[in-house]
């Protein structure tokens, strides 16, 4: 691949920002081999600008593109071009990983399911959840609460439970007080785990479904939810499918703004 | 570039309901009867042809459905709600101005919302059939149709002759064919007709007919033709171009609508029954029976509440043949079931036969989803 930039030993720095609504990824970027120089990840806080303002004053960058949720105000404070977390996804994910076909992102949320055309790495066609909450990570956060569990012991209790019931509920609200009345009738904090991690991946497969192609063999798992090993094990399962989870999966959205804030060869878009 | 002459200059320049309902209230001072009327299968040439003048009474705002609540289901579409909520809060101008309202069976919500509106105006609902190329369906739907003819003929002690008919029926046509022709501007590349203007024509002619239509129409046409003369144009040169589908659209779910044009993409169709759908199709002119010949037309309009809706597929390519469009937006009003379920046939069919991208919205009229559909529909146009 030509490598586009100067070769005159000073690389210009490529940031790019994924602002979604539980959390802010940050990275800067080496302007001609792609190589990542910095992760900055934070909670995203009532005051996203003042969260910005101090990413502004501690680090430098020569071209910048915002993605996710709050890219209109990132852009207002930090200049550069915005982009759609979906296009920001689509690059990055063909930027890793060029034999990947299909994406799926399980955000704060948002969950998105991305078909991609391996060949030239365009984007296909996309999918999302509904504008509920219930397909999302979100979904995970209430359910541990409801259980007075943190993230990673609801992953670790779903790794013991049996696959024995199934909650109904597709709204959040609803899932909690079904939640409720089943830890009332005495069913283990773990099959009630494994439970939720049912519920959500009955919706993450039919998202698939409505994409993914019938000789995909496997499928990149992006998003703050592929750090889920209870989750990733069982989509893996069920959809017989080898599933990629890069080391950072949550900074994809931030690596593909990234590379679209350069001279990237797949940055088709024309920018508005 | 300089700046397009505007298609109206009256002063409801940002206002085409605030228009259509002064067109409304000019008729009803002159004297004529104002019927209401609730989606493209209405009839209008009837109301016309008694001296009358429709109203639509669909309503688009998001600030009377907490009352529609209070007595209808939150999970009913919100085109029906809102309607509804109007009615009951007495605020709906264009409701208060009506003496007697015609429903139609389009979809079952509306049908039921009928029900509990009937106490406050003289009201009249036409059965549609919903297999249009059934055997009898033409001849059951003219059924309905005189059956308005004499409700409207009772409830304002007229008559309806059919010369009157006849003479109405040209009108329409003539009318029609003029909107037609100003929609075929949104052809031209880049854009020399904004939707905001379409819509304001769609809306303009539903209240309008006569010779002062017919004027300002051919006015419009002239201001186009010019815009084109002189290369004025209301796009960007490259934007891309968008045919809007689906569920009737108005008022605050224009949101969908005004999110596309913040990404910089031009809006060059409006394939629903607030745009181009009620104006297509001639009705036959001197048939000798013209209420089967309302009847016929009036049957193939594209609604989705029709099985099989093959008038939609041979719309939408024509369409899609015509403006050239990148993306087709189906926009589908939160549990405007029919239109939901026709949107897995739209989708195949668009993207696979017509080869054109496709995105599908569910919305309602509040702002929840305002970030949600940025992100869909931004991320639709950046493809390709």
């Amino acid at each position: 691949m030509a490598v586009p930039g100067s070769s005159t030993g000073v690389f210009i720095k490529l940031a790019g920002i994924d602002i979604g609504s539980r959390s802010i990824e940050f990275v800067l970027m080496h302007g001609e081999s792609y190589d990542i120089i910095e992760r900055f990840r934070a909670e995203t806080s009532i005051d996203l600008a003042a969260q910005l303002r101090m990413i502004k004053e501690t680090y430098r960058w020569d071209a910048l593109v915002s993605t996710g949720y709050g890219r209109l105000l990132s852009q207002k404070v930090l200049g550069g071009e915005t982009v759609t977390e979906i296009k920001a996804y689509t690059t990055s994910a063909h930027h890793f990983y060029k034999d990947i076909d299909t994406v799926l992102d399980l955000g704060g949320q948002d969950t998105k399911a991305l078909a991609i055309n391996r060949h030239n790495g365009h984007l296909v066609r996309f999918e999302m959840n509904d504008k509920c909450s219930a397909g999302t990570g979100k979904f995970f956060e209430m359910m541990a609460a409801t259980l007075s569990l943190d993230l990673n012991e609801l992953v670790v209790a779903a790794l013991k439970g049996n696959n024995s019931f199934a909650i109904n509920s597709t709204c959040t609200v609803f899932a909690e007080s079904e939640v409720i009345s089943l830890l009332t009738s005495g069913i283990s904090v773990e099959d009630i785990a494994r439970a939720v991690h049912e519920s959500l991946l009955t919706k993450l497969v039919s998202l698939l479904s409505k994409i993914m192609r019938s000789d995909t063999t496997s499928l990149l798992f992006v998003g703050g939810g592929a750090k889920n090993r209870a989750l990733v094990t069982l989509l893996s399962n069920a959809l017989d499918k080898k599933i990629i989870v890069p080391e950072y999966p949550d900074f994809f959205g931030a690596y593909g703004a990234a590379l679209l804030s350069g001279t990237y060869p797949h940055r088709s878009k024309e920018i508005v | 570039m300089s700046q397009p002459t505007p298609l109206f200059t009256d002063e409801f320049a940002e206002f085409p309901l605030k228009r259509a309902l002064a067109q409304v209230v000019k008729r009803r001072e002159k004297g004529s009867k104002v019927v209401g009327v609730y989606c493209s299968y209405a009839p209008v040439e009837l109301i016309w042809a008694m001296g009358g003048v429709p109203a639509v009474l669909c309503a688009f705002s998001n600030a009377p459905i907490a009352k529609a609540e209070e007595t209808l289901p939150a999970n009913l579409c919100p085109l029906i709600k809102s309607s509804f909520g109007f009615i009951e809060l007495k605020t709906c101008p264009f409701f208060e101005l009506t003496d007697a309202v015609a429903g139609e069976t389009t979809c079952d919500g509306k049908k039921k919302m009928f029900e509990l509106i009937e106490q406050h105006r003289p009201l009249y609902v036409m059965d549609l059939p919903q297999c249009p190329t059934n055997d009898g369906a033409v001849e059951y739907w003219k059924h309905s149709i005189a059956g308005f003819k004499n409700f409207l003929e009772a409830t304002f002690h007229t008559t309806i002759t059919d010369s009157a008919l006849e003479e109405s029926i040209k009108e329409s046509n003539r009318k029609n064919a003029l909107v037609e022709e100003i929609f075929i501007f949104g052809a031209e590349k880049p854009a020399v007709i904004t939707w905001q203007e379409m819509y304001a024509v769609a809306t303009y002619a539903m209240v309008s007919n006569g010779s002062e239509a017919i004027a300002k129409l051919r006015e419009i046409i002239a201001i186009l033709t010019e815009r084109c003369d002189k290369g004025i144009i209301v796009s960007r040169e490259n934007a891309k171009r968008v045919l809007i589908t689906g569920s009737p659209v108005g008022g605050d779910v224009l949101k969908v609508l005004k999110i596309v044009d913040e990404e910089g993409a031009a809006i060059v169709g409006l394939d629903n029954c607030t745009g181009l759908k009620p104006y297509l199709g001639k009705i036959e002119e001197g048939s000798g029976d013209p209420l089967l010949a309302i009847a016929k037309r009036y049957l193939k309009i594209p609604c989705a509440c029709m099985t099989p809706n093959t008038g939609r597929t041979s719309t939408l390519r024509k369409q899609v043949a015509l403006l050239h469009p990148d993306l087709v937006l189906d926009l589908v009003l939160q549990s405007c079931h029919t239109y939901n379920v026709e949107a897995a046939k739209m989708e195949s069919y668009i993207r696979n036969t017509l080869e054109t991208n496709y995105l599908k919205v569910v919305t309602d009229f509040s702002t929840q989803d305002l970030g949600q559909l940025k992100t869909r529909i931004g991320a639709a146009l950046e493809m390709g």
